[in-house]
């Protein structure tokens, strides 16, 4: 079938800026609701076997994320400092291919447990954070995460957590086959009375939805999925929601300011076509999925006379609040050959930890899993007292089948200062404004990383290592799960959309992703993204069957 | 809630517990055509054969101090692999913004060698020699970043120049195929199953 394309001069009723976990399920819920769709991906469109195992492409040299060179961002801990770019890489990391993000992730699906939407009523503040209720509840959102496991793909096993969240539904998938972290995980873990359960994936353990199961190639974190077995948008929703004849993915249509009109409406977007040229797209409305750094960024960038400060920052909260998900590790080795190279990259996780405990004296909670790299960033490093480099460094190359991680996700605190704005003096290859990241990690959020560590350091005590590295807690200086920057909320003065995801300020400006999550739940967002997505998109398409866009 | 009743439960539960075999067997012809349809193999990139970026000298040293970080021996170490090539190769597209302080460091590296060494190439010195040189100059920008490229040619692709008919790969015990099977490790083998806790309830779909 041929793919539908609308003219620029045509106003569709929706442009979508964002392909990815968010943009896609919100297309498709448009689309699929008779509205006409224009989605904007910064980035090319690539089959499926366009992708490879080549961990130096897509690790090293940023095969299909944001690259430093042509998209440069700044960098500070302290708003008093003047920002500079790291040296070869971005903070804030994100995949720059219709899918975004959802093409390259882990896909570990959790959901937020019941306590993520009302920690500030059960804690109360905490110090030097800005810690608030999400102005939805977990209930809310239950049928949208069914949706999520039914309508994307997730595998695992219901109820085999003690600590799982109420659930409609079963998963529509069995959990992928154990791997030896997994089992090792396990056994540490049951010997010390906690609760390990088999991991929830967005990756297909059987044939689902024509999608083949995974060929446990052990390439998924930072990789995209060549058989199309990870719940990646772009095998996903995003052919759905062309199936409709409504919808339009413009791959390598970078947008870069939102238009705006004297009655403070949108009115389209301003955007550079594969050829740098400028084009702009008429809209009845936008809906901005672009992830937590380029929403924010967007809207800065879309300043005009009437908004100063930015588009729907009234509040002043747009790009505030930058939260990743902290955690601490630990690095251990086992006498036999685990070979984590091979095999989908988690199979066992644990949430005994997942609430924080004011026994503990500071706030945070976590999951763990156990996971591996792959063999060229494992290389890199070395564990203290192990030569870098001789016949010691070697042996140690050497033994790369015999280790694996268990690595703690946890939360980290909204703080005002932690922001993205725009910085004074970097611009991209396209001469648009950069991002500048200020960030600096609550207290309490490395003390919890530290706990963490302590945490792993016992479970593969447990389970039998010959040896435990513990991980090493620094200061954040980047991250992949960008949360927070355009929080939702009910008073337009302290958030920037409203539960329905849409802009307090601008009656027809949407926003959904990363960007709208209120705490940073404990570590896998993605799911929680997706979620918020199937529900605003719910009801987006509702307000404009009721002309209320 | 969708309960189900507790044969079913007990069934299911077994579909989630599947071993290595039954999860092989449910899902192989789909896993095989996958596989062979992933279009992922570097087989057709052929690797670099000539130094295009690094002059001679430049490349011996280069090797030299590569051959020290990962030594030849028993098994193969970074001259087997070829990592020079992937060296140069680097130096000469992806990494290329780096030449020029790389060279300003190898520069310095080889003048401060020649002169505490009768103007002798470090590549020409004994083993003895070499090792002792670098472990007085092993903090240095320009050493971590002839390790860091040494490590990277050692096991990305053999398409770019190094890890020479996967060398490095086969040191770290990597063998090189697309897709696997569990068992995947020792540890999974005999794996039991996933055995619910008290009071949960398992199910699935």
């Amino acid at each position: 079938m041929a793919r539908k394309t609308y003219r620029t001069s045509e106003t569709v009723d929706f442009i979508v800026v964002g392909s990815g976990a968010a943009g896609g399920i919100v297309a498709r819920e448009l689309a699929r609701a008779g509205n006409s769709v224009v989605v904007m991906e910064q980035g090319p469109r690539l089959a499926s076997h366009e992708f490879e195992h080549d961990e130096l492409k897509y690790r090293f040299l940023s095969g299909i994320t944001n690259d430093p060179a042509t998209s440069p961002q700044s960098f500070r801990s302290d708003p008093a400092q003047k920002a500079a770019p790291v040296a070869g890489r971005n903070p804030l990391t994100y995949a720059k291919v219709v899918g975004g993000s959802s093409s390259h992730f882990n896909a570990n699906f959790w959901r937020l447990h019941e306590i993520d939407f009302i920690e500030r009523s059960r804690l109360g503040a905490i110090a030097g954070a800005d810690l608030v209720d999400w102005p939805i509840t977990y209930a809310e959102l239950e049928p949208y995460y069914t949706k999520v496991e039914w309508e994307v793909g997730v595998s695992g096993l219901a109820g085999a957590s003690p600590f799982d969240p109420p659930r409609s539904k079963p998963y529509p998938m069995p959990p992928l086959p154990v791997k030896a972290s997994g089992v090792l995980f396990e056994r540490g873990a049951r010997k010390l009375g906690l609760h390990p359960f088999p991991a929830p994936m967005a990756i297909n353990s059987v044939e689902y939805k024509g999608r083949s199961p995974c060929i446990q190639c052990g390439l998924c974190g930072g990789f995209a999925c060549e058989v199309e077995a990870k719940g990646s948008s772009v095998w996903t929703v995003i052919p759905e929601a062309e199936a409709t004849g409504k919808c339009e993915v413009r791959a390598n249509a970078y947008v870069f300011r939102i238009g705006m009109n004297k009655a403070g409406r949108a009115t389209g977007v301003h955007y550079f076509d594969r050829d740098k040229k400028e084009q702009f797209q008429k809209a009845r409305a936008v809906v901005v999925c672009a992830n937590g750094s380029e929403t924010p960024r967007l809207l800065l960038n879309s300043a005009t006379g009437s908004f100063a400060q930015g588009l729907a920052n009234s509040s002043g909260a747009v790009g505030k609040y930058l939260m990743f998900n902290k955690g601490g590790s630990a690095a251990a080795r086992f006498d036999k050959p685990l070979n984590e190279y091979k095999g989908a990259n988690v199979t066992r996780i644990m949430h005994d930890y997942y609430d924080s405990d004011p026994k503990r004296g500071f706030y945070g909670g976590g999951g763990f899993d156990a996971r591996s790299g792959g063999p060229l960033t494992w290389g890199q490093s070395v564990p203290k007292g192990t030569p870098s480099w001789g016949p010691g460094f070697k042996e140690y190359l050497e033994s790369y089948t015999y280790w694996m991680t268990v690595a703690g996700h946890g939360t980290s605190l909204a703080v005002e200062t932690n922001r993205v704005d725009i910085d004074p003096e970097l611009k991209d290859a396209w001469g648009v404004p950069a991002m500048r990241v200020t960030y600096k990690d609550h207290p309490d959020d490395i003390k919890h990383a530290e706990w963490q560590v302590e945490r792993a350091v016992e479970i593969m005590g447990a389970a039998g290592a010959s040896q435990i590295v513990p991980g090493e807690v620094g200061n954040t200086s980047g991250g992949v799960h960008l949360l927070g920057t355009c929080r939702m909320g009910n008073d337009p003065r302290t958030s920037v959309v409203d539960k329905y995801h849409r802009t307090h300020d601008v009656k027809n400006l949407f926003l959904c992703d990363g960007s709208s999550m209120v705490t940073s739940g404990r570590g896998q967002p993605t799911q929680t993204i997706e979620a918020l997505a199937f529900r605003a998109g719910e009801f987006i398409a509702k307000f404009a069957r009721a002309n209320e866009i | 809630m969708e309960l189900p009743t507790a044969s079913r439960r007990k069934f299911l539960v077994a579909i989630a517990n599947l071993g290595s075999t039954g999860w092989i067997a449910m899902n192989w012809p789909q896993i095989a055509y996958a596989a062979q349809h992933g279009g992922h193999s570097d087989a057709n990139d052929a690797p670099p054969t000539r130094l295009n970026t690094l002059s001679p000298a430049e490349a011996a040293d280069i090797e030299a101090i590569a051959g020290q970080i990962v030594p030849s021996g028993k098994t193969p170490g970074a001259k087997e692999a070829r990592v020079i090539y992937f060296i140069d190769n680097a130096l000469g597209s992806f990494f290329g913004a780096q030449l020029p302080s790389f060279r300003q460091g190898m520069a310095e590296f080889q003048g401060r060698f020649a002169k505490a060494h009768g103007g002798k190439p470090f590549a020409a010195a004994s083993d003895a020699i070499q090792i002792a040189w670098l472990h007085d100059v092993d903090r240095t920008p320009f050493f971590m970043a002839v390790r860091r490229l040494t490590v990277l040619g050692l096991i990305a692709l053999p398409k770019y120049g190094g890890n020479s008919d996967y060398a490095g790969w086969n040191l770290l015990g990597v063998e090189n195929n697309h897709s696997w099977m569990p068992p995947f490790g020792f540890y999974d083998t005999d794996y039991p199953g996933f055995e619910p806790y008290p009071g949960t309830k398992p199910y699935t779909a």
